[in-house]
């Protein structure tokens, strides 16, 4: 057959665009090779992009946890709990082995937990603010500007007493009356009365104590929020995942216990609800271009942006509940002057000015940020506030800490990526403390109370001799005063000790010297990823660190996989394809072979033999695969490219993690391109077997019948 | 002279669902070197089935066809195909070219099927025969370019190409109109007369056959009469039995 090549690719090339059969078969083919260039550069590129993310955000190259972990490590979650690890108890002596692995650049220790956290709802912030002003005041410390505020104080409760009375009204009409607690609106119209304030002044302490139980849980708008954190080494961290950047506020100071919000978290739980909605509606509008107003014009559905607004009419609570009585009458004047109007009433004032359209938004968007947010709490926990998260601990109970906020973070090119963007950052003690580990702190602090106590070890065997033997009097009298109880539960010193704990400065080795629950191994290389997981696996077993290792795919659990899954669909999907071009193209070439049996009778007859019309069938399969096959790909190039410079952008907010940033520009490498045509080739060739078989038995005896 | 094809008791019967059809019915004959034979009768009386069989696309029922000294049922269908392309020449009905190739290619395509002459050497032996049929002009032309006659010495010269000792034609001229398909017999003719080339030709047409050395009259699947027109001297004569 090799000689007679040239007049085979002859009659292929000639052949080409010979018959409709042919341009239907190249077709499949160009379309099976575009798909399979552009889906397996994308999945690809995406592939790159999340590992870079996974990568650089919290995992590292490599993951190590204890072996005696109940669940596998997942850096993202695990269907909505976090996994149950095993504590490693000495981290320093692990980091020190680790690091001694020729490919490991750095260890970082690691420890992710979950709290539910109340941000305090509006009356309780308004009534504790309140307290202390009353506190002050009953100190004697009296003085023109503080009666100012606790006057102005008093108004703004009483204005959100107002406002929750109305609001009471509002849903009697809505719900039949029974629905609502008599209790309840007894309770508020009492606190509403101009009795009860009159009194306010005689029994500030009585009265507030009413307010908080009666009256504070009433309002609705407090969020129990879900508060992923992550305790780590937080200078380590920042020095090993380059990708982190300071948004608000600043690092937490080397040594410090302090806490950082992710950026993405703190916008979307922390931030008022009405700010957050008119940023989201900026994006659709401004970044994406796409309009507010679409129901009128096409009487279909209401864009996002509708919806975000109507939820910014109805809720306006939020920002009235904030406002006292004179930023009240600040923000009424300035709507008034922004809206031309001359309503009084601040609900109605919001709801006409929440009423955007297309025209007013950015001007609406600047006057809500220059001249409204300045009278406003934007955010619900500030940078520089003090946190208290309470967390179950290992044990079981219930543990309490404070941690300052220092301010938050994103990583480069994630900013809007929410997987990303959800898990905050603590530092290492205030994390050993949460999770009911013996802390340097700790340890110290129950010395302090064995001392005080004159507790002392007493030795099993001689129990009985040291308590009630006269030796030596271990017993002591019960003298009261040893313990100052009013010492120490007096409120000044515990917050004295409280402030003194959140200045302490840890040395490095007070940091490494505890529990972790995992660390992150960066490489110095990340090609050599397997060879590495392998000399920490034996390093492990060598020094009975009883370690598991795993990939950053891995230890992101679902995510990681996510790639992979994609893949498999589009393999999947490809293989479904290609069944049905395999049996399309064997259908074609079989009608093809039948149109040609007086030619094939012909050339069989004129002395070529079998061999030489398998190889015709063959050639031109070949060649219409190579030439259509070639086009497909040269074209799915140019769509890889034109989609690398111009960029996909991502959906939603997951897809910015997969993406590693707002667009995915992907890329194509030769292995997509000859993948594509191995591919191609095989699926044409493969499809062609039969066919060509039918050929090679078409008898030289046709070739005397009348042609058709 | 020993016969070039010689055909002894021949039996064909086709088999058309259940029930056979005999198409020969026991037909001898020999064909010598340098013979221009006309095989004539009415449809069906077996001619195409005995071109099929001298032609090697074919094996008789029972009987023996030797072509060139080979009995045909006992070769495989690789020396078979071997015989064809070196021993045989064939012009069809409908012509039968390659439509995708050019006059050139479908005359050249025998030459590169046999690999045995260089390109320069297919070249020369191209032009010469096409020279010879007069489309020595037309040689980068597709057959669908071409009249019916002039695609029918297309392939007589692709035919002629490999030099065979025989060429077979069914039907040549039945698709041309009667002048153009006297000219094909004429060249025919010509090529027999100048080369010794043993043509063996079908037809149903009395002007046509009259050119031939020998008629050899079939009908019913039997040779009813094997003559030489008076008028045409024979050269030599096929043995009829």
């Amino acid at each position: 057959m090799g000689g007679h090549l040239r007049i085979l690719i002859r009659i292929a090339l000639r052949n080409l665009f010979a018959t409709k059969l042919n341009l239907i078969i190249g077709g499949i083919i160009l379309v099976g090779t575009l798909l399979v260039v552009v889906g397996g550069a994308l999945l690809d590129s995406m592939d790159q992009s999340m590992s870079r993310s996974i990568i650089g955000s919290v995992a590292g190259n490599i993951q190590v946890y204890s072996a005696k972990s109940k669940d596998e490590l997942a850096l993202y979650g695990a269907m909505g709990s976090e996994a149950d690890l095993a504590a490693i108890d000495d981290f320093s002596k692990l980091k020190a082995a680790l690091e001694m692995v020729p490919n490991v650049k750095t260890v970082v220790p690691m420890g992710i937990n979950a709290a539910l956290i109340t941000s305090g709802n509006t009356v309780d912030i308004a009534l504790e603010k309140m307290r202390d002003l009353v506190r002050q005041k009953l100190e004697g410390r009296a003085s023109p500007d503080l009666e100012a505020r606790y006057q102005s104080q008093k108004e703004y409760i009483r204005q959100i007493l107002r406002v929750l009375q109305s609001d009471l009204k509002k849903r009697e009409v809505l719900v039949t009356a029974k629905a609502i607690e008599p209790e309840n609106l007894a309770a508020l119209d009492r606190a509403a009365s101009n009795a009860f304030w009159n009194g306010f002044d005689r029994d500030p302490l009585n009265s507030l104590e009413f307010l908080e139980n009666k009256i504070a849980p009433q309002s609705s708008d407090a969020d129990l929020i879900y508060l992923r954190y992550m305790g780590t080494d937080l200078d380590e961290f920042q020095k090993s995942f380059d990708r982190i950047e300071i948004v608000d506020g600043r690092a937490v100071p080397s040594g410090h216990r302090g806490f950082l919000f992710a950026k993405f978290f703190y916008e979307n739980q922390l931030k008022l609800k009405a700010a957050r909605r008119l940023d989201r509606i900026k994006k659709t509008v401004v970044d994406q271009g796409k309009p507010i107003v679409t129901s009128t014009g096409r009487g279909g559905q209401p864009s996002e942006a509708e919806h975000l607004l109507k939820q910014n009419q109805a809720q306006t609570q939020e920002i009235i509940l904030q406002l006292d009585k004179i930023k009240s009458d600040q923000a009424i004047e300035r709507l008034q002057r922004e809206l031309g109007s001359t309503e009084k009433d601040l609900d109605t004032l919001l709801k006409h000015f929440f009423d955007m359209n297309d025209q007013n938004f950015t001007r609406r968007f600047n006057f809500f940020y220059e001249q409204l947010a300045p009278l406003l709490e934007l955010y619900r926990i500030r940078v520089g506030d003090v946190l208290t998260i309470k967390a179950f601990t290992r044990s079981g109970y219930v543990q309490s800490i404070n941690v300052p906020v220092y301010g938050t973070f994103q990583f480069k090119g994630m900013e809007d990526a929410a997987l990303a963007g959800s898990l905050n950052l603590m530092d290492l003690v205030s994390f050993r403390d949460l999770f009911g580990y013996l802390s340097a702190d700790k340890i110290e602090e129950v010395n302090n109370l064995k001392k005080l106590a004159g507790a002392e070890a007493i030795d099993r065997s001689r129990a009985e001799e040291e308590l009630f033997g006269t030796a030596r009097k271990v017993v002591a009298e019960a003298t009261p005063g040893l313990i100052d109880e009013g010492t120490e539960s007096n409120a000044s010193l515990r917050a004295l000790r409280r402030e003194e704990l959140l200045r302490r400065v840890y040395s490095k080795d007070e940091m490494d010297n505890g529990v972790m629950l995992n660390a992150a191994v960066i490489l110095k290389d990340p090609a050599k990823i397997k060879q590495t997981m392998k000399e920490i696996e034996s390093l492990s077993e060598r020094e009975k660190f009883n370690l598991k290792v795993v990939s950053w795919q891995t230890a992101a659990g679902l995510i990681g996989q996510f790639v992979s899954l994609a893949k498999l669909a589009l393999y999947i999907a490809v293989f479904i394809i290609f069944i049905v071009a395999l049996v399309i193209i064997n259908n074609a070439m079989m009608m093809a072979t039948m149109q040609r049996v007086h030619e094939i009778g012909t050339m069989r007859a004129i002395g070529a033999q079998r061999s030489f019309v398998l190889g015709l069938v063959l050639t031109e399969i070949i060649v219409l695969g190579l030439v259509f096959g070639a086009t497909g790909a040269a074209i799915g190039t140019g769509v890889v490219k034109w989609l690398g410079r111009v960029g996909i952008a991502a959906p939603n907010d997951w897809f910015y993690f997969f993406f590693s940033g707002p667009r995915l520009h992907p890329w194509l490498t030769a292995a997509n391109l000859i993948a594509a045509f191995v591919i191609v080739l095989l699926v044409s060739a493969i499809s062609t077997l039969y066919p060509a078989f039918l050929a090679t038995r078409v008898a030289p005896v046709r070739a005397m019948q009348a042609e058709e | 002279m020993a016969a070039i094809v010689s055909l002894s008791d021949v039996i064909k019967t086709y088999r058309l669902g259940t029930v056979e059809v005999p198409a020969l019915r026991g037909v001898s004959l020999d064909v010598h070197a340098g013979d221009f034979i006309s095989i004539a009768g009415p449809s069906g009386s077996g001619k195409t089935t005995l071109l099929n069989l001298i032609g090697c696309v074919d094996t008789a029922t029972s009987g023996t066809v030797l072509v060139d000294g080979n009995d045909t049922r006992h070769l495989s269908d690789r020396k078979l195909t071997d015989l064809r392309l070196n021993t045989l020449g064939f012009i069809f009905q409908s012509f039968n070219l390659v439509s995708v190739l050019s006059v050139f290619q479908n005359v050249e395509f025998p030459l590169l099927l046999q690999r045995r002459l260089s390109k320069s050497e297919r070249r020369d032996r191209v032009m010469s025969l096409l020279e010879q049929v007069g489309l020595a002009s037309h040689v980068d032309h597709r057959p669908n370019e071409l009249s019916g006659g002039q695609r029918q010495r297309v392939a007589v010269a692709r035919a002629l190409v490999t030099q065979p000792q025989i060429v077979l034609a069914d039907e040549p001229t039945a698709n041309l109109d009667s002048v153009t398909g006297n000219n094909i017999i004429d060249l025919m003719k010509e090529l027999n007369e100048k080369n010794g080339t043993t043509f063996i030709f079908s037809t149903h047409d009395a002007k046509v056959m009259s050119h031939a050395n020998v008629v050899i009259k079939l009908a019913d699947g039997k040779i009813v009469d094997g003559v030489a027109p008076g008028s045409v001297p024979l050269k030599s004569v096929a043995e009829v039995h």
